[in-house]
């Protein structure tokens, strides 16, 4: 028996009144499954982060949410200047639940060192946040996402800039994140890594698909989501040759 | 010792804790100008204050609101960059403040201790005001050190953590505002920076630790604060300036001490 995690009907979004940048969303997502969420810039991806995460309030339908969300940011807005460690960073993922008088439990002080273990940055604990590579600052914040207890992990662009060795790190806990009943929500450009993922989520102003890799990473889905965006390479007759804008081609 | 002498140096004492303290979140936050602006945005209110009637820490409170409230229409209704609206705002103070003072001084005499401080005069209020201002320093530091840290850090990301930011921030900038109308009798309108951002900035330039950098701004505001009013007292100088020379002298030296590091 699946256990169902997230489920949208007929939400839609936006900043401004009578201004959708979203709408149509009906998706749902049980435990232990990953969803790609591919959208061309401007697509809706930050709109559907930030509504999932409760920051922004749908003007029409619903979003349920039967677990704690949390979210895994590009990080680009980060201050590098900042004087924290790459475990002050992580225990950031504590605070919520720390009440203003007390100190960081000792139990999340071990913790944030166990989700750094996790994604090998415990050696760097110490290491200033600012001094550490783009692949070595995006696991930090993975472990901060683990540390607060959440069973909805949203994760923007986490592959963007990282190095190989990062990036297989990501990968591994990842695929254990969903191993142990989590639920990932993936927003990426590359549509090769996408197939990967249990669900593919296509966003363009609206949901223009959801659904198993194979039945959305189709030229047409792809073409109807990223529009004009849409670099097609070599002969184009098939999936193969689709590229999606900011990707890395990868010799294709 | 003069009595005058022992009052200022409390005042001084107790102003470095919430200098040194508040000075750390603003020189990470970026408040640096915004702070010295809020001080010179004081001016006008100091000088109606006397020919007014009115208590000066209200008039300048007064001033600081407005200065405050104007930045935000000016930043946000009107979309001009902060630091040209903050710049915009200070002249404008200072050259409102120095048009009323010809009317209320007319010999300029008290002018220049309303904006660089006195040694003179400081009274129980002064020092009571010194001494709430510490403890809500120490408090606010306490209770939201953490959500001040992680709003700087990442406020975009901040939300997500579930961190209440905008709550942080308006307590942050009220405690930044009481210390500037504190440090006001002490140091003047022009230099509040002196104790409120100058110390922080020199610590920062020497350490990457938190707790450390607070320690070492609020010792530095503490030691440049009693020096300053001692070579005020010596040379007869005011206050102010003299705290601000030691305070640039000491950050020149962290300079060099921190590029051979």
């Amino acid at each position: 028996m699946t256990e169902e995690l997230l489920r949208t009907a007929g939400v839609r979004a936006g900043y401004v009144p009578s201004v959708d940048v979203l709408r149509d969303l009906d998706f749902a997502v049980d435990a232990g499954q990953s969803v790609g969420v591919l959208a061309p810039n401007g697509g809706g991806k930050t709109t559907l982060f930030r509504t999932l995460l409760g920051e922004l309030t749908p003007r029409a339908g619903d979003v349920t949410l039967d677990a704690p969300v949390a979210a895994v940011p590009q990080g680009d807005h980060a201050r590098l200047d900042f004087p924290v460690t790459a475990l002050d960073v992580t225990l950031m993922g504590a605070y919520a639940r720390t009440p203003w008088y007390r100190r960081i439990a000792k139990a999340d002080r071990e913790r944030a060192e166990a989700a750094l273990e996790r994604v090998g940055m415990a050696d760097r604990r110490d290491a200033r946040y600012g001094t550490l590579s783009g692949g070595q600052r995006r696991r930090v914040l993975i472990a901060r996402a683990l540390l607060q207890d959440a069973r909805i992990l949203l994760l923007d662009e986490p592959f963007a800039g990282v190095d190989r060795t990062s990036e297989e790190r990501i990968l591994h806990v990842l695929d254990e994140l969903v191993a142990e009943g989590r639920a990932l929500l993936i927003a990426t450009h590359d549509v090769e890594q996408a197939r990967r993922w249990d669900r593919v989520l296509c966003l363009n102003g609206r949901q223009v698909a959801f659904g198993p890799p194979a039945d959305t990473l189709t030229a047409p889905i792809l073409r109807e989501t990223y529009g004009a965006e849409l670099v097609v390479v070599g002969d184009g007759d098939g999936e193969e040759a689709i590229c999606a804008p900011h990707h890395d081609c990868g010799g294709h | 010792m003069p009595e005058f002498l022992t009052r200022a140096l409390i005042e001084v004492l107790l102003l470095s804790v919430a200098g040194g303290l508040l000075g750390t979140w603003i020189v990470l936050r970026r408040l640096a100008f915004f702070t010295h602006a809020a001080g010179s945005a004081t001016f006008p209110g100091l000088v109606v204050a006397s020919p007014w009637g009115i208590p000066a820490q209200v008039a300048a409170l007064g001033a600081g609101l407005l200065y405050a409230g104007g930045l935000e229409r000016l930043v946000r209704k009107r979309n001009v960059a902060p630091d040209a609206a903050t710049a915009l705002l200070l002249v404008l103070a200072l050259a409102g403040g120095t048009i009323l003072a010809s009317d209320a001084y007319p010999a300029g005499a008290g002018v220049d201790r309303l904006l660089f401080g006195t040694l003179l005069g400081l009274t129980d209020g002064d020092l009571a005001m010194s001494a709430a201002v510490a403890v809500a320093a120490l408090a606010g530091t306490a209770a939201l050190g953490r959500t001040w840290l992680a709003t700087g850090f990442d406020p975009q990301a901040a939300p997500a953590l579930h961190i209440r930011t905008g709550r942080g921030d308006a307590l942050l900038l009220a405690g930044l505002a009481l210390t500037v109308v504190a440090a006001l009798p002490a140091v003047g309108a022009l230099l509040v920076g002196t104790l409120l951002v100058v110390p922080a900035a020199t610590a920062r330039l020497l350490t990457d630790r938190l707790r450390t950098l607070q320690l070492l701004a609020v010792t530095l505001a503490a030691a440049e604060g009693v020096g300053g009013l001692l070579l005020a007292y010596q040379y007869d100088l005011p206050p102010g300036p003299a705290i601000a020379l030691l305070g640039g002298a000491a950050y020149a030296l962290a300079a060099v001490a921190a590029t051979k590091r």
